[in-house]
């Protein structure tokens, strides 16, 4: 390792992941801090640091809910995705600068409501009057594009993607709370409705009602806590000169992700290599963005994603298992979060059918447009 | 007259703001236009608060000969426009002769549309709307689709 990790990871709160809950996301918020604050072993009266992923349900809404004293506040200001990792980063600098001791990152999300994740898209006006008139609309016709285009330079055939959501099915299997464990075989995957070609329902993430949050605190606080501490020890934050508007049309490189340049900082900073991870999380609200940063991350040659999940690598028992909760594919869409939370169960070491053997080393590395966001995430030595 | 089988998508267009108009005042011609810097002649789509070519002033508008090569394409079966759209239907970046740099994003109409390849040579086939004309494309290879019809 280069440096001493300041900073690690205490305490996970997660809700149930279900579509259309008939609680508002901010009960849902509440009670995930809640259970992150206790899982941490801490009192809310202890926690004086909060950070919001999305803004919304408002921070001050919470704390006042549970009975905590903010002394720091912030939001992730990066492009959601990305901002639950983003996150992590703004509490270890109000951790490492004596702003707080005890910090909470949450997010409340509920895209199974009606206009779900795309009226995010439908507010910008360039998108309303370049894109939305000729029908571009709408994540998954994005990701199709982007997928059209990776099968025609890597001539990979539109049945060849299905390996990356049967693996996704498999992890949330094993996996108590997924929000999918119906089984996934090629005949399935293959019957899976078209959405926008070549991408087909079992290609999109799920949409889900909920909440998850974690804590952190120093190094040495979480070393006086009951779990033992997952520490922090690579963060990279990047992201690419395109703008929210333009980046699903007009990237001179059209494949390229931010995760090019993340995944090289945040090894450099924890001092590993592709080689040292034991498991990794990556962003995967389709298949295509899963392989497009899984190649960027190095976990698997550039054009070769697809054939690497459909050989079983990152399926259990695969040279490298990936999104062992079945991702944002089967386990729930509360983007990033869940990764981290993931991430944090296999280091403890308390994944059940799931867990990677030894796994003290992982990778969570998440996509939000323009932004990208890796975290390597280490079992305290 | 041909008529018009293809579906295209539900949803007007902003046409009186100035930073988007010119392009539909140029469909409403039977043209395609895209900005240019009148300094350097780089094309900028979408528009931005400044130039990335560092010049100032006003962008220029250009038409161009309205003919191009699909750069990537995809076929909706399940819209997600609020107004509902029409699916299927082929949505396809085009990459416009004479502005290296911007994809057109538009629709795809006539023979072959839901078919078709990344490579294929496109071009401007209009498509009038109740609201607006839209500029879609076609293949290049095939008969003359039915411009200038209503749906």
């Amino acid at each position: 390792m280069t440096a001493e990790a300041s900073v690690a990871i205490v305490g996970i709160g997660e809700t149930e992941f279900v579509r259309r809950s008939d609680r508002s996301v901010g009960e849902l918020a509440v009670e995930a801090v809640r259970a992150a604050i206790a899982d941490a072993g801490l009192a809310p009266a202890q926690v004086d640091g909060i950070v919001s992923v999305y803004g919304e349900p408002a921070p001050d809404d919470i704390t006042s809910s549970i009975g905590m004293l903010r002394r720091f506040t912030g939001t992730a200001g990066y492009v959601p995705g990305a901002a639950a990792l983003s996150a992590a980063v703004t509490a270890k600098l109000a951790i490492d600068a004596g702003l707080a001791d005890y910090v909470v990152v949450y997010m409340g999300y509920g895209s199974s409501r009606p206009g779900g994740p795309y009226t995010f898209h439908a507010k910008d006006p360039i998108k309303a009057s370049y894109e939305m008139p000729f029908g571009f609309y709408g994540q998954p016709v994005y990701f199709a594009a982007w997928q059209q285009r990776y099968c025609h330079d890597y001539n990979v055939k539109p049945d060849e993607l299905a390996g990356v959501s049967m693996a996704a099915r498999k992890w949330a299997r094993l996996t108590p709370g997924a929000q999918e464990t119906r089984p996934l075989t090629l005949e399935d995957y293959l019957q899976s409705p078209m959405i926008s070609t070549p991408l087909r329902k079992a290609d999109c993430c799920l949409l889900t009602d909920g909440a998850a949050a974690y804590i952190l605190t120093s190094a040495e606080r979480a070393r006086d806590l009951p779990n033992p501490p997952v520490l922090l020890s690579g963060y990279g934050l990047a992201s690419m000169d395109t703008t929210m508007h333009n980046i699903f049309t007009q990237k001179a490189d059209f494949l390229e992700l931010g995760s090019r340049l993340s995944g090289p900082r945040a090894y450099a900073c924890a001092g590993i290599t592709v080689a040292d991870i034991d498991v990794a999380m990556v962003y995967d609200c389709f298949s295509t963005s899963l392989v497009l940063q899984m190649e960027d991350l190095g976990l698997c040659p550039r054009g070769e994603g697809f054939a690497f999940a459909n050989e079983g690598h990152t399926s259990p028992g695969g040279s490298l298992p990936v999104n062992t909760h079945g991702g944002h594919l089967s386990y729930a869409y509360l983007p990033g979060v869940v990764h981290i939370a993931e991430a944090v169960k296999q280091i403890r070491g308390v994944r059940g059918d799931a867990q990677v053997p030894d796994a003290e080393v992982a990778l969570v590395s998440a996509l939000g447009g323009n932004d990208h966001a890796s975290l390597v995430l280490t079992k305290d030595r | 007259m041909t008529a018009v089988t293809d579906h295209v998508p539900e949803f007007a267009p902003y046409l009186d703001d100035p930073t988007y108009s010119p392009f539909w005042a140029a469909a409403e011609r039977g043209r395609i236009a895209l900005p240019a810097c009148p300094v350097c002649g780089v094309f900028q789509w979408y528009p931005l608060p400044g130039r990335p070519c560092g010049h100032a002033g006003p962008l220029e508008w250009r038409d161009l000969p309205g003919t191009g090569t699909i750069f990537t394409f995809t076929r909706v079966e399940r819209a997600f426009l609020p107004s509902g759209g029409a699916p299927p239907y082929t949505v396809v970046f085009v990459e416009l002769d004479g502005a290296p740099g911007p994809r057109l994003v538009t629709v795809l109409v006539g023979e072959g549309s839901a078919t078709p390849a990344i490579g294929d040579r496109v071009r401007l086939a209009p498509t009038r709307t109740a609201t607006h004309t839209l500029p879609t494309f076609a293949l290049a290879a095939g008969p003359d689709p039915a411009q200038g019809e209503t749906r």
